[in-house]
């Protein structure tokens, strides 16, 4: 029989019973029966006629469908009956369920997402360790893996060497950046990143293009016509997907280069989070260089580590077997080399990685503040869990009285059982779809929030995950069943009879108030203990923000615009650099609205420090202290508000000084490095091209003023007024004599980095050269200077662009990126717990005063007043809670010490912090059992004791 | 009680399926012949339940061994559903009467052994 026959079968079957119940009617009237008995005599004869339909519906084997859709219908009605408990519950799972998928997307996307390259288990990294520093010439890294456990910089003579000698692999590729450079394309000239790849990077990693041809091995020989390929991000965003672009010519820093490709939108970077805006072969390194890179020759000197290389192992070649070949390629290297870097006793080697577990370097930066919001993401799940579990036990237990009459009925425990199972399914498959559009949107709203942090767009891939969103859908599908479940389990062996007495459900302390409802108060308790460590935990990092907000960095952070110029790789030399600066600061300070404008090297509380070992006179030999240094240009101090404390700020003869002393040390190093040891000779010195004339000892020293934590720490007892300072000869005979600095101020101390690392010795040094950040102090709002600001500069330079266009407090704020998301979405998942606490605790007393209407009833019309039944409810919600922070206290004091390292500003387990967070929970319960109390107070005596 | 009542039936269907399909084999009838004739020629040693005869009845018809159709009685002016035995029906009937044989005169032979043996 076909399933749409079933209906035309009911109506059929009712007929048919129907007829021959009356036929056995009449033929009982034939044998003398009165009417009436014949009747009765007839269904006696007939029995259950509901029985026999159900059993004659089994036969047409339709019967599972059936009785799944009853079940269906009727729990439908059901929750339509409650339709806030229903709505609650969803709600409830849809918030656990989203959440957590959101969040364990993220995660897994940010720390364990598989390389977007071909077989990306073949693919291993090259990291390289030694008991000893190695002597480099040069060491740059790009955040590719985490340097405090492994160094993956390498020098591009030992990946040639690989790529000849070594038999492990199948191909092997270096890469590095990316680097800013000017790049000059479509309209004014922009800041882009351009990473440098071997020329069979793409063939290794088995990149596609989508436009044009991949970089090859041919592209990367120093004769090849200089090329580049666009990301596929870049390629949207700075040429609008115009598919022409193959084959332009643009200009990065000042080498023209044709574009020959563009990379499909799959690949951003192999080291997750990271993205370039293009690819170009290494050997552009000569021409495309970085700001701060000496003139060796990166492509040939072993000594210079900057490239990170990863293989591809042939498939029979284990990563043991491939370390230990290209351990003795490194060894013969540094050891063995022209100049050894290293001395067998340091025992240097390669260590291979998985490429997905060394290329780590950005997940290092999120990673901890994930992890955090994972744990409160998931106490929140456990707060749904119990919350859900404790309102299906509550309801469960208001209809005992229904399940008995069942019962009572003859429906037996299964069909109980598959009723209330499909309203938990029903009720659970509901919020897990809720769940899935949340998680949806969860996602989207957590990428927005991280991508606050940076300027470039962020990198991370983020979808959400389908198999952790299965996980949370059925740990909390789980609960709701098998709470759903629980009064079967339960009422296995229970006298039906009291259930059915209305009066024995109505009074506290009667045999009914068993298990469950004591289960129920547990479950309150757990919530409220939970929320509780949320809630002092976001309080605490609520607070570490307000700490850094208020906190005082030492300069004044209002009303200041910054940007960034970057003449050097415009093609600008140092004297050139400081013309141009000198002009800039002219026009800016002539602006409308400008108070006054200068520029250093970095911007106050950007992230980026330097940093200078200086020798102090007088101290012992290879004593070295270590400072902060800061290149700052004139009028500095003024325009940041920086107090002096004493001494002068820098005259326009300073800067001269120094840009003289700068320009001969420079100068006196090239000429050094040129000229090979041993070779040196007084005709090669003096060419017409060496600009060097004097001694560097008969140089002035640089002047440099240092702030008050320099004069505190190294000169306790003295003026450091006019002291030198720097003087290296006795230190390192192979530089040379130093000419040293000379201090001819002191200023207050300022926060450099960010605003929560202490301030340390800093010294400043008048700025002759390099890229520079301008400081504009304006009397109006900053952002209105920065239309006037970029025309001047494009007046002075139209190929310079203007990079990292914002204010001071922008730029702090952006420092502040990972507290303010911890603060926030803690604070999220805190109110988020204790709604849920409150919802839980709310629905358990309204449960508790429905079913004790009668007892209230009988209270008041023994004289109890209405206050004192309100009270008493109170009285009984807040001792759970109370019970609840008994637990909860300890716990979040414990929990707090696991965050301690992201708090600034306070102790974990403060107290304050954490009466806050019981002051907040205790108010919001006792809103949350106002209502069920009112209503407690409102019952009318007599209605309730009529009801009995 | 759902239980019981399935294992009842289980006791019973083969049983009662075949004295269905042969009560047919006289003519058409409609449920409470089937279950009244039944019950008189077991001279009420069957007590036939409703229970069982109408599940049983529309899992015959299901598998198409008999077939129904409402028709007027002829001693009363009112429709009845009456079943009627397919050729299927006459086969399958063949087919369960000779295991029912079979089966009877195996557990003949475990209950009264001498007359074999002899």
């Amino acid at each position: 029989m076909k399933w749409w026959q079933i209906k035309k079968r009911r109506a059929d079957l009712e007929r048919e019973l129907l007829s021959d119940l009356e036929l056995e009617e009449e033929e009982q009237q034939e044998r003398g029966l009165p009417p009436e008995e014949a009747r009765s005599a007839a269904r006696r004869a007939f029995g259950n006629t509901t029985l026999i339909k159900e059993q004659t519906h089994e036969a047409w084997g339709w019967g599972p469908v059936e009785r799944f859709l009853q079940d269906f219908r009727y729990a439908l009605r059901q929750l339509r009956r409650f339709p806030g408990f229903a709505l609650t519950i969803v709600l409830i799972l849809a918030l656990g369920i989203g959440a957590n998928t959101a969040i364990f997307s993220v995660i897994d996307a940010v720390m364990f997402r598989a390389l977007p390259v071909e077989n990306p288990q073949q693919l291993v990294l090259f990291t390289w360790t030694s008991r000893q520093q190695l002597k480099l010439h040069g060491h740059s890294d790009f955040g590719d893996c985490d340097s405090t456990s492994s160094d993956c910089s390498l020098s591009v003579p030992f990946f040639r060497a690989v790529r000849a000698q070594a038999n492990s692999f199948s191909s092997v590729a270096a890469f590095a950046g990316p680097l800013e450079v000017n790049f000059l394309g479509e309209g004014s000239a922009v800041i882009a990143h351009g990473e440098y790849v071997s020329g069979d990077f793409f063939s290794t990693l088995g990149i596609k293009t989508i436009l044009g041809r991949q970089l090859g091995l041919s592209d990367d020989s120093p004769s090849a016509p200089p090329v580049i390929v666009l990301d596929y991000g870049y390629w949207q965003r700075a040429f609008g997907a115009d598919p022409s672009v193959v084959g332009r010519v643009v200009r990065v820093n000042s080498t023209q280069v044709a574009i020959v490709g563009v990379v499909g939108p799959r690949f951003r970077h192999l080291t997750p989070g990271k993205t370039q805006d293009f690819f170009m072969p290494l050997s552009l390194v000569d021409r495309v260089r970085n700001e701060w890179w000496n003139d060796r020759d990166r492509l040939s000197d072993p000594a210079i580590f900057w490239v990170s290389m990863v293989g591809r192992l042939k498939p029979e070649v284990s990563i043991g077997q491939a370390q230990v070949e290209v351990s003795n390629i490194f060894r013969n290297q540094v050891l063995h080399g022209a100049t050894p870097l290293s001395s067998p006793a340091d025992s240097p080697a390669i260590r291979l990685l998985p490429a997905r577990q060394g290329l780590n370097g950005e997940s290092v930066e999120y990673g901890p503040m994930l992890n955090l919001i994972m744990v409160a993401v998931g106490l929140v799940l456990l707060v749904a869990c119990a919350n859900v579990a404790g309102l299906m036990l509550a309801r469960s237990a208001r209809r005992q009285k229904e399940m008995a009459t069942r019962q009572a009925l003859g429906a037996s425990r299964a069909r109980i059982a598959r009723q209330l199972l499909t309203e938990s399914v029903v009720l659970s498959l509901a919020g897990g779809v809720s769940g899935v559009l949340v998680s949806i949107w969860g996602v989207h709203a957590l990428v927005q929030l991280l991508s606050q942090g940076t300027t470039q767009p962020f990198a991370f891939v983020i979808a959400p995950d389908w198999r952790v969103l299965a996980f949370t859908t059925a740990v909390t599908l789980a609960t709701g069943v098998l709470s759903g479940l629980a009064p079967i389990f339960r009422d296995a062996r229970v006298d039906l009879t009291p259930f059915l007495k209305e009066s024995a459900s109505s009074t506290l302390g009667g045999p009914q108030r068993g298990r469950g409802i004591r289960l129920g108060d547990t479950f309150v308790i757990v919530q409220v203990a939970l929320s509780l460590v949320v809630l002092a935990g976001a309080g605490l990092l609520v607070r570490t923000l307000t700490n850094l907000h208020q906190l005082h960095p030492g300069f004044d952070t209002q009303n200041v615009l910054l940007f960034g110029l970057n003449p050097k790789i415009a093609g600008y030399t140092d004297a050139q650099t400081v013309e141009l600066y000198r002009n800039v600061q002219q026009r800016l300070a002539a602006l409308p609205g400008v108070v006054s404008a200068s520029y250093s090297e970095d911007a106050l509380v950007s992230q980026s420090i330097s940093g200078l070992d200086v020798h102090l006179d007088g101290a012992a030999p290879k004593s070295n202290i270590n400072t902060y240094s800061l290149a700052v240009g004139p009028g500095f101090f003024s325009t940041m508000h920086i107090p002096v404390l004493s001494g002068r700020v820098f005259s326009s003869a300073d800067f001269s000084s120094a840009f003289a002393t700068n320009a001969a040390v420079t100068a006196a190093e090239e000429s050094a490095r040129k000229l090979p040891v041993g070779s040196a000779s007084s005709a090669n010195l003096i060419s017409p091209t060496a600009p060097v004339s004097a001694h560097p000892l008969q140089l002035a020293p640089v002047p440099v003023m240092i702030n008050q934590a320099f004069a505190l720490r190294f000169f306790p007892n003295r003026n450091p007024l006019g002291l030198h300072i720097g003087d290296a000869q006795e230190d390192e005979p192979a530089k040379g004599p130093q000419p040293g600095f000379l201090i001819v101020g002191i200023v207050g101390d300022t926060k450099y980095r960010d605003l929560r690392g202490e301030v340390r010795p800093m010294m400043f040094l008048p700025l002759v050269g390099n890229s520079a950040h301008f400081e504009l102090r304006s009397a109006i709002d900053p952002n209105e200077l920065v239309k006037p600001v970029r025309g001047i500069v494009s007046a002075i330079d139209n190929k310079l662009p203007l990079f990292d266009v914002r204010t001071q407090t922008e730029q702090i704020e952006q420092t502040l990126f990972r507290e303010r998301i911890t603060s926030r979405l803690s604070s999220f998942f805190a109110l988020l717990a204790l709604l849920l606490a409150c919802i839980g605790l709310y629905g358990l007393m309204s449960y508790t005063v429905t079913r004790r209407t009668s007892e209230i009833g009988i209270r008041m019309a023994l004289g109890a007043e209405r206050s004192r039944i309100a009270g008493m409810v109170l009285r009984e919600s807040l001792l759970l809670v109370l019970c609840g922070l008994l637990v909860g206290v300890p716990a979040a004091a414990f929990a707090s010490r696991l965050i301690a390292n992201q708090l600034f500003g306070l102790k974990p387990g403060d107290p304050v912090t954490l009466l806050a967070a019981c002051v907040l929970m205790v108010g919001v319960a006792t809103i949350a059992s106002y209502l069920p109390a009112r209503r407690a107070a409102s019952v009318d005596p007599m209605q309730a004791l009529r009801s009995e | 009680m759902d239980k019981p009542a399935q294992q009842r039936t289980g006791l019973l269907q083969g049983t009662l399926d075949m004295l269905i399909l042969r009560t047919l084999l006289y003519g058409p009838a409609h449920g409470h012949q089937i279950g009244k004739h039944i019950q008189r020629t077991t001279n009420d040693f069957l007590q036939m339940q409703h229970g069982s005869l109408y599940p049983a009845l529309h899992r015959l018809e299901e598998r198409g061994w008999v077939s129904a159709k409402w028709e007027t009685a002829p001693d009363r002016n009112r429709e009845f559903k009456y079943y009627r035995l397919t050729d299927k029906g006459k086969k399958q009937l063949v087919v369960e009467e000779s295991q029912w044989k079979q089966m009877s005169e195996a557990v003949a032979r475990v209950m009264w052994p001498t007359a074999e043996e002899s």
